[in-house]
């Protein structure tokens, strides 16, 4: 059980992703940079997020995951210009990041559609080696 | 007629945001088009549902890949303009023999297994919302043409020769490459490298593939080419000379 892989991990995801919630532990989500901080500190904390890394987890069950998917994607819509059409779909359909944001709080086919997408991402991105 | 070897059919609206589509696809036939196939694309307002016909009964394209707005039984041309229905027996007859691949939303729900039903002997498809990302100019950027480059990963497979089988799979590794490029490669910083990870992720999870998976687009060449063996000429050529310088003798 290396502090490497987490540093190496760390230095593959993008800097937008470091400062997203990806990693539960007790009930509490942590981001990639918190887990990096931790384990370089040599914490008790920093031990069960880097083992949490090294199994490919990010420790939630599945509501939790959709809570912190929710957050996730929250986060990053919010982040953009609100008003400008950034989507689209082969439906023809046209979504500003607001108007994402809506079907995701609202429950929406296509919310629940980005929600389980996000779901999946967050697994890729705890994975990467 | 049944579906003619090496024929392909590309219909490309541009209108409703479809050019995001119709732009990098045009890029990609032009790219891999090979020597001795038949292309026609209908692109703009010529990719209208009687064009469509016309050209379906007069090459009966083997392939046909046509982008548009879709809904889970109707898939729809330039101005929204529908050109088959999971319900019509008779558009559905239009496309029998033929490799049939839909960008377009939701049509695995009803028209793709509908048109394997009716005779087509592939469709590729999507079971839900297939989403792109308009944030630069159609065709200006990696960003716009990502998803689109993994989705006719498949149909630049069939123009190089591969089977539907090799096709799927080369656009599923398409998808993984592309995921990739947003998640820990070049494109990882880019201001919406997320969304653009996301979309992708949503895009390979619903794409459906029906159908077999041995058909090839020119399924006689390929078999022809591997039953001549190299040797042959070369032997026929000795046999001759030897009979000649026998009579000769």
């Amino acid at each position: 059980m290396s502090k490497e892989l987490v540093n190496r991990w760390f230095n593959k995801i993008s800097i937008s992703e470091r400062n997203l919630p990806l990693l539960l532990v007790d009930g509490y989500a942590y981001t990639p940079q918190m887990a990096y901080d931790e384990v370089n500190r040599g914490t008790q904390l920093g031990a069960r997020l880097q083992s949490l890394i090294e199994m490919g987890k990010f420790g939630t069950s599945s509501l939790e995951e959709q809570a912190i998917a929710k957050v996730r994607i929250q986060t990053i819509l919010a982040s953009k210009p609100q008003d400008k059409p950034l989507f689209a779909t082969m439906s023809n359909k046209v979504f500003t990041p607001a108007q994402l944001m809506e079907e995701i709080n609202s429950g929406t086919l296509i919310g629940q559609q980005w929600v389980t997408s996000e779901i999946s991402r967050m697994r890729n991105i705890v994975q990467v080696r | 007629m049944p579906a003619l070897a090496n024929t392909f059919l590309f219909v490309e609206p541009d209108d409703n945001y479809l050019n995001f589509a119709s732009v990098p696809l045009h890029q990609i036939v032009e790219a891999n088009k090979q020597a001795g196939q038949s292309i026609t694309e209908l692109m703009g307002s010529d990719a209208n549902p009687a064009r469509n016909k016309q050209e379906l009964n007069s090459k009966s394209p083997l392939v046909c890949q046509l982008l548009g707005h879709g809904s889970p039984s109707v898939y729809t041309c330039q101005n929204l303009a529908p050109l088959l229905h999971a319900e019509n027996s008779e558009e559905l007859a239009l496309m029998n023999e033929r490799i049939m691949l839909l960008t377009s939303c939701l049509t695995a729900q009803q028209l793709g297994p509908a048109l394997i039903d009716a005779g087509a002997v592939a469709y590729v498809g999507y079971q839900q919302e297939f989403w792109f990302y308009i944030g630069d100019s159609a065709g200006a950027t990696r960003a716009v043409n990502s998803p689109f480059l993994a989705e006719f990963e498949f149909v630049k497979s069939l123009l190089h020769g591969k089977t539907t089988g090799e096709a799927r799979a080369a656009q599923m590794a398409k998808y993984d490459e592309e995921l990739a490029y947003w998640t820990t490669g070049e494109g990882k910083n880019h201001a919406d490298a997320s969304e653009l990870a996301q979309i992708l992720t949503l895009n390979k999870s619903i794409c459906t593939f029906l159908g077999e998976a041995s058909v090839s687009p020119s399924p006689q060449a390929g078999g022809l080419t591997a039953q001549i063996n190299p040797a042959i000429p070369f032997v026929i050529a000795t046999v001759a000379l030897g009979y000649a310088i026998y009579k000769v003798a």
